[in-house]
């Protein structure tokens, strides 16, 4: 099994790359502020801010619930097509009953799929 | 050596991650740590040669399930102070948890260590020189068909019970109503008038 691993040597190699340079574009400039003399933080530097005025609530408003629908959505249809990659690469293999499951498989989610759109979970008004 | 290098990385990375994420203070932080912890393990999967599992990992769990979780963070308006308060009144429940979960554990790898268990036996042998989604593929659509048309259902189910958990008709809005306005003619919204001169106009 290590030639499967091997093959993403090179991304691995890339990951290696991007943190180096990640680091180095973070650390580089504090190191030169430190080290010049010209960090100076106080309050006001360190408060967030938007658009330049102070921020007028917590970051953390809270979301419609409408959202959590659209991802759980997403969710369905990104795991429909996650089943759809082994039975497109294995579809010589598994015959005519293996592509009957996936037609049932795909009918059972349309089903899913119309229920959405009668009930109008697809709108956003 | 790269692989043994790159497990150890991945591993230490998954278990600091997962830890960070149970002990972080902000929920939001907790998820994405979380994220962090579902990449390294999908690095582990990859030194394993499950490279469909890997990808799985990334495009379902970083992709939507984390996304998932941070909707719920942010959809719940809980004061995560209030929350902490109750640390002492949960503390002998939360030590229950653990003390089960250990004991399973010292259980699992005694067992494991005793030998005896021969897991291999139970799972589908490796075709040899078949890539990694090819003999998934021959497995899960064949030998697990039901299971698979099992887990078609499920997904089903969790479609209809989010619609009609959270789904409701919001009245007085105005959404597009696209078939009213292909049907719209000309002689429905517009007059042309002959204006006479020096006279008002009559709407």
């Amino acid at each position: 099994m290590a030639s499967v691993a091997a093959g993403y040597l090179p991304i691995l190699l890339f990951l290696g790359v991007a943190l180096a340079l990640s680091t180095a574009f973070v650390l580089l400039p504090m190191l030169v502020s430190k080290a010049t003399g010209s960090s100076n933080p106080y309050a006001d530097k360190l408060a967030e801010y938007e658009c330049g005025f102070p921020a007028f609530e917590d970051s953390r408003a809270q979301f419609d619930v409408r959202f959590y629908l659209v991802a759980i959505l997403f969710i369905i249809f990104d795991l429909e097509a996650a089943f759809l990659y082994p039975w497109a690469v294995s579809l010589g293999a598994i015959g005519f009953g293996g592509w009957l499951a996936m037609m049932i498989f795909l009918a059972e989610l349309t089903l899913g799929f119309v229920y959405a759109w009668k009930k109008g979970a697809l709108e956003w008004e | 050596m790269i692989q043994t290098i790159a497990f150890y990385l991945f591993a230490t990375l998954v278990i600091a991650s997962a830890a960070l994420t149970i002990v972080a203070r902000n929920p939001v932080h907790s998820v994405l740590w979380l994220i962090l912890s579902f990449f390294n393990a999908a690095g582990l999967m990859v030194l394993v040669g499950a490279e469909f599992i890997a990808m799985l990992l990334v495009i379902v769990y970083v992709g939507a399930v984390a996304v998932l979780f941070l909707f719920v963070v942010m959809m719940l308006d809980i004061d995560f102070a209030e929350l902490r308060a109750g640390y002492a009144q949960y503390l002998p429940f939360g030590v229950l948890l653990v003390l089960v979960l250990s004991a399973e554990m010292i259980f699992a790898v005694s067992a494991w260590s005793a030998g005896g268990i021969a897991l291999s036996a139970s799972v589908a042998p490796v075709p040899e020189g078949v890539p990694n989604i090819e003999a998934l593929g021959t497995l899960i659509y064949t030998r697990y068909l039901f299971i698979f048309e099992g887990a078609g259902l499920v997904l089903l189910v969790a479609m209809i019970g989010a619609i009609v958990l959270t789904h409701r008709t919001r009245s007085g809005t105005r959404p597009q109503n696209v078939s009213q306005q292909v049907k719209r003619r000309p002689q429905d919204a517009v007059r042309k008038i002959d204006q006479p001169v020096g006279q008002g106009m009559d709407l």
